[in-house]
């Protein structure tokens, strides 16, 4: 129906998802405004191509995909404009970190800061394997690269997570 | 394998993401080595509160504006979509269809121009002593006209030849 063009027909194509996106989206972006755009373009982008989705694909992980690659997008044209704007402003001291404006926006949770330890590549991989529970190779398809790729962010996502929680939050670790 | 190998696959092998035979070696080694079985346990502890933290985070849940928001937008886009269908064939038709008018036009008035202007021709060469165009009247029937007439596209492609279908400059 929706491939017919009645947009009626999307919503509750795309209601049982949307709690899932959005989680995904906040654990990339760190935002809840900025996730909330994201899932609005991942969202739209799935409408307009709607007609080129694989069938013998879950639809949730395509979903996924399309959001997963917004929220790409949008960190590199941030970290773009940020640079710029670096180096319009004579790197000032406080911008060392292409995040610094962005963190003042970020949800200020102690675990989802734990997160910004990771490179966008590794919380990507982390999100989608451990939180959403993707398999490595479904984990590779969303996101575009080789099995090899998604063990070896993973392994170092992991790794730097563990020492995070070693250092700042013992009692997950203790099972408390 | 040596419990330095296994610290560098621990963070694979707490979430099972080795390979199947990387995931054998591990398990022998930890049935040998409690030392890095503990490790391993620590390690897949602290990823499941670390998981199990994360997905209690709140804030992944839509207010009802914010949905009709998104939804308003997404059937926006697609009412624009099919309202930009259904121009695209017009658009690309008009101009089509203006081109192959002004071009049958254009080649009605170069025929029509030189069907006019054609009869003068043999007048001027009887007096050479060209008896085929002596007559007034039989120099009229020296050219055939055809026009072929597309249906599809209204093009209009005509031949200007003598009875005999030869060219008369050869002849001469």
């Amino acid at each position: 129906m929706v491939l017919s063009g009645r947009t009626e027909a999307f919503e509750p194509l795309v209601t049982p998802y949307r709690g899932p996106l959005l989680a995904l989206a906040m654990r990339l972006t760190r935002n809840r405004e900025e996730a909330l755009e994201v899932v609005q373009e991942a969202l739209l982008r799935a409408f307009r191509s709607l007609g080129r989705f694989d069938l013998s694909r879950s639809f949730r992980n395509w979903l996924f995909q399309i959001t997963a690659n917004e929220a790409r997008d949008r960190y590199r044209k941030r970290t773009r404009e940020e640079a710029a704007f670096k180096d319009v402003a004579g790197a000032g001291a406080a911008a060392t970190d292409p995040e610094a404006g962005h963190d003042r926006e970020e949800l200020r949770t102690d675990i989802m800061r734990s997160l910004a330890a990771l490179s966008p590549k590794e919380r990507e991989v982390f999100v989608l394997r451990d939180l959403e529970e993707l398999d490595i190779a479904e984990t590779s398809r969303v996101l575009g690269c080789s099995s090899i790729s998604v063990r070896v962010n993973l392994s170092s996502a992991r790794r730097k997570l563990r020492e995070a929680i070693r250092r700042d939050f013992p009692h997950l670790e203790e099972g408390r | 394998m040596t419990c330095r190998k296994f610290h560098k696959l621990i963070p694979l092998a707490a979430g099972n993401d080795l390979r199947p035979r990387q995931a054998r070696a591990v398990m022998s080694h930890i049935d040998a080595c409690p030392a890095c079985r503990e490790e391993l346990e620590g390690f897949r502890r602290a990823m499941g509160g670390i998981k199990a933290a994360v997905k209690a985070e709140r804030g992944a849940e839509w207010s009802a504006d914010e949905w009709d928001a998104l939804i308003s937008r997404v059937n926006a886009a697609g009412k624009k979509a099919r309202a930009g269908e259904g121009r695209a064939p017009r658009s690309v038709f008009w101009p089509r269809w203006a081109a192959a008018s002004a071009l049958g036009a254009f080649l009605g008035l170069v025929v029509l121009g030189v069907l006019f202007n054609g009869p003068a021709r043999p007048t001027r060469r009887s007096p050479n002593g060209d008896g085929a165009a002596a007559a007034p009247g039989a120099a009229r029937q020296d050219k055939v006209a055809i026009t072929m007439v597309s249906p599809e596209t209204g093009l209009q492609v005509v031949w200007f030849l003598d009875k005999n279908f030869d060219w008369k400059g050869d002849q001469e």
